[in-house]
């Protein structure tokens, strides 16, 4: 019943682990070929594999686990989804309903713990209400502001028979999904675009969720407005067009922020404002007399910066309804644009290169990095772990595409990056996909090699290792009083043998002119490929916000 | 230069019409009546840091659905975002925040004092449930500030214990 919902639901891919409390699902699994299911090392290697595949076809996977530590390992999962707002189906195993609140066998309150991590969630008690629930669940994940939904089933339900009723008609009276839609002042938003000297328009997540890029990239041309992007925003807009600011936050780039804190309107699109992109939130964007913002969950509305024009609703209709009413330009746009032209050369992205004659002689993130795009083109996908090596994918490369760069943003969970980069594989086979990660991140979920290995997924790991926490060391060094205190990587194993004891091919690279060939022999190797590329443990990360202090305070790169 | 609309200090931070400044809301919220209903309102209130003032439940016109007042403090968060937030849950139907409206409010007290001189009680309006060796128990409904005045005036009559419902809240017929 369950199985045939799922199939109902258009469903591809389940990530799954079984235990006890499911067991009654996987019986009847083989009966249903159409559903694939890829059985993961942990559970939380499913959720952040639906994840990873969400986000790169846009469509929700499905995640079983059985009851108490099964469903409590996807807690993490769950929560870099609804930070990230992906939508995805978990569905877990219960305890049989006669059995909840008696504490059995791997009982453990799973709506309880998940329900500051998911959009919804459903404890299912009753047969009756299954085709209701699932059917609701996937409506729920997908619309509006997509998120994870949690369907708890008690055993005894999962073996229940009964009716094969299909429900056709949705009644949520508590989830209005156009209810709140109010987009009365988008004349007005428009306008003050129009006639601001000083515009800036930053986007989210919001914009990609909606496919709103083409209209982003009209509104800011008609309206010669620059745009900046979030973290997660990435893609959003083309960061080689002339109008791009490339990234926001306290990690993006000079001209950004020198932007944002001298714009006169500022336009948030799809994002939630937090406090990665407004570092000290007092001196945030000080010089705007108007903010706009637009977003599809109303709640987002002055949660932390309170708009002077609100605009509830989807990026991309929000957007459509601007375009037409911009009219004339009040002011020129020549100065400003200029200007920012100006601290684009001042405030530059900048590196030494290893073979540079003031280099240390260590392999530089960066230059990996730059040979691993060049093959990437704006075609492959780039999944990025968190920490430094997040932060330098995001930098170091010119997107123009949607899609293409996933990452944990809202959430920064550590070892989402390898089963994110095989659930995006598994969307989107016809792409190529590279996972880049730290080896910090990357031991935290390795085991899910298993899964690239056993499915021979063309997933290509750079793993940027530089021996410690790296983004650890670095707060350390220079927020934290230098004090190196537990971030240093000692006894990590040999990332080629253990490649190898998964049975993946894997290289180690420790000079510049090691990574091209090392990055041809990855390309041409089919199936799964790790590549430990030993880089300065002392490269850091730039520019950066001081904790604490205001985007004006950015540092850059030493020269 | 012109001034940061949004300072740190969270309420009244700019001139947006439908901004909201008292930090303590009253609203009333239809919700659908099922067994993870009550602990994801008080969980979204808790993580929200927000805090309840007070709390009412009780079945509403509609089968399945039920009527909560409830009194919460925003906290550090700005007073809209109580309104904002519960909308979110689906559980949650509709939510009216009538803390500045014309509605009338009303809350039930049962309280039992030693004293047998209850006179000054019932002149407020106070209604005697039982008397016994030990004191007498009185009921009293009201108004906000009502309710306050009779709190006080019991301390005088020797209080034993005091249950107060919390206040329910309708909007006044047009
Ligand atoms: C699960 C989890 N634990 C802890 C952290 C805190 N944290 C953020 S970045 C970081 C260091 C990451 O080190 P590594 O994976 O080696 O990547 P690098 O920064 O060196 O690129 C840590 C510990 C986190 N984000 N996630």
């Amino acid at each position: 019943m369950i199985l045939e919902a799922l199939e109902r639901e258009g469903v591809e891919y389940i990530f799954g682990y079984p235990g006890g409390a499911n067991l009654p699902i996987y019986q009847h699994l083989h009966e249903h070929p159409k559903l694939k299911h890829i059985l993961v090392r942990h559970e939380q290697g499913a959720a952040h594999m639906a994840d990873g595949y969400a986000r790169a076809c846009g469509k929700p996977a499905v995640v079983f686990a059985t009851s108490g530590p099964g469903a409590l390992n996807l807690v993490t999962g769950l929560c870099t989804a609804y930070m990230d707002s992906v939508p995805m189906i978990a569905i877990t195993g219960q305890v049989a309903s006669t059995q909840v609140g008696r504490d059995a066998f791997q009982e453990s309150d799973v709506i309880g713990a998940t329900s500051s991590v998911t959009k919804h969630s459903y404890l299912v008690t009753s047969i009756d209400d299954l085709p209701r629930v699932i059917h609701e669940a996937f409506h729920i994940a997908t619309t509006g502001r997509p998120g994870p939904v949690l369907i708890d089933i008690c055993k005894d339900v999962q073996q229940a028979d009964a009716e094969r009723v299909t429900p056709d008609r949705l009644e949520i009276p508590g989830y209005q999904l156009n209810g709140h839609v109010d987009l009365n002042r988008a004349g007005e938003a428009a306008q003050a675009i129009a006639g601001a000297e000083r515009p800036v328009i930053l986007a989210g997540h919001g914009v990609l969720l909606s496919r709103a890029e083409k209209e982003l990239k009209e509104f800011a041309e008609k309206a010669g407005a620059p745009v900046g992007t979030t973290l997660l925003g990435i893609g959003a807009f083309p960061v080689n067009h002339p109008l791009s600011l490339h990234m926001t936050g306290f990690m993006g780039t000079g001209w950004n922020l020198k932007a944002v804190q001298n714009a006169d309107v500022l336009m948030m699109v799809g994002m939630r404002v937090d406090d990665r992109v407004t570092a000290r939130l007092a001196d945030f964007a000080p010089k705007v007399k108007t903010f706009i913002h637009i977003d599809i969950d109303g709640s987002e509305m002055g949660k932390n910066v309170r708009p002077h024009i609100e605009l509830v609703a989807d990026a991309r209709n929000a957007l459509e309804a601007m375009t037409p009413q911009i009219g004339t330009l009040d002011a020129g746009r020549g100065q400003w644009l200029a200007q920012i032209d100006a601290w684009r050369e001042e405030h530059p992205l900048k590196y030494t290169r290893s073979n540079d004659s003031h280099s240390n002689g260590r392999l530089q993130p960066q230059d990996v990095l730059i040979d691993m795009y060049r093959r990437a083109r704006n075609e492959a996908i780039v999944v990025a772990d968190v920490g430094q090596n997040q932060i330098w994918a995001a930098l170091w490369w010119n997107y123009d595409q949607p899609g293409l760069f996933i990452n944990s943003g809202g959430a920064g969970t550590m070892g989402f990056a390898l089963p994110a980069a095989i659930g995006a594989k598994f969307a989107r086979p016809d792409k190529a996909v590279w996972c880049v990660a730290g080896e910090g991140g990357f031991v935290m979920t390795a085991q899910e090699l298993s899964v690239a290995v056993e499915h021979q997924l063309d997933v290509k790991i750079v793993l940027l290792n530089n021996f410690s926490l790296g983004m650890v060391r670095q707060f350390q060094d220079d927020f934290y009083g230098g004090v190196r205190s537990h971030s240093d990587l000692t006894h990590m194993p040999d990332f080629v043998k253990l490649s190898e004891a998964y049975g993946m091919p894997a290289i180690r690279v420790d000079k510049l002119e090691e990574v091209g060939p090392a990055m041809d022999t990855a390309e041409k190797t089919k199936g799964p490929f790790l590549i430990d590329f030993r880089i300065d443990p002392e490269a850091n990360v730039y520019p950066i916000v001081p904790l604490g202090k205001s985007l004006n305070d950015f540092w850059e790169a030493p020269n | 230069m012109i001034e940061s609309p949004h300072p740190p200090a969270a309420p009244a931070t700019s001139p947006a019409s439908r901004e909201v400044t008292n930090r303590v809301r009253v609203l009333s919220v239809l919700v659908e009546d099922g067994p993870n209903t009550l602990s994801k309102i008080s969980g979204l209130i808790r993580r929200k840091g927000f805090h309840v003032r007070s709390i009412s439940v009780g079945p509403s016109r509609e089968a399945g659905r039920s009527r909560m007042t409830l009194t919460v403090d925003a906290g550090h968060a700005e007073a809209d975002q109580v309104r904002k937030q519960l909308e979110r849950v689906v559980e949650v139907i509709e939510v009216e925040d009538v803390t500045s409206d014309d509605v009338h409010s009303r809350e039930l007290v049962v309280a039992k004092v030693k004293s047998f001189q209850v006179a000054g009680l019932v002149e407020r309006g106070a209604k005697v449930l039982d008397t016994g060796a030990d004191g007498t128990t009185v009921e009293f409904a009201g108004e906000g500030k009502d309710v306050g005045d009779f709190v006080n005036e019991l301390m005088r009559h020797g209080v034993v214990d005091v249950a107060r419902s919390g206040p329910v809240v309708m909007r006044r017929t047009a």
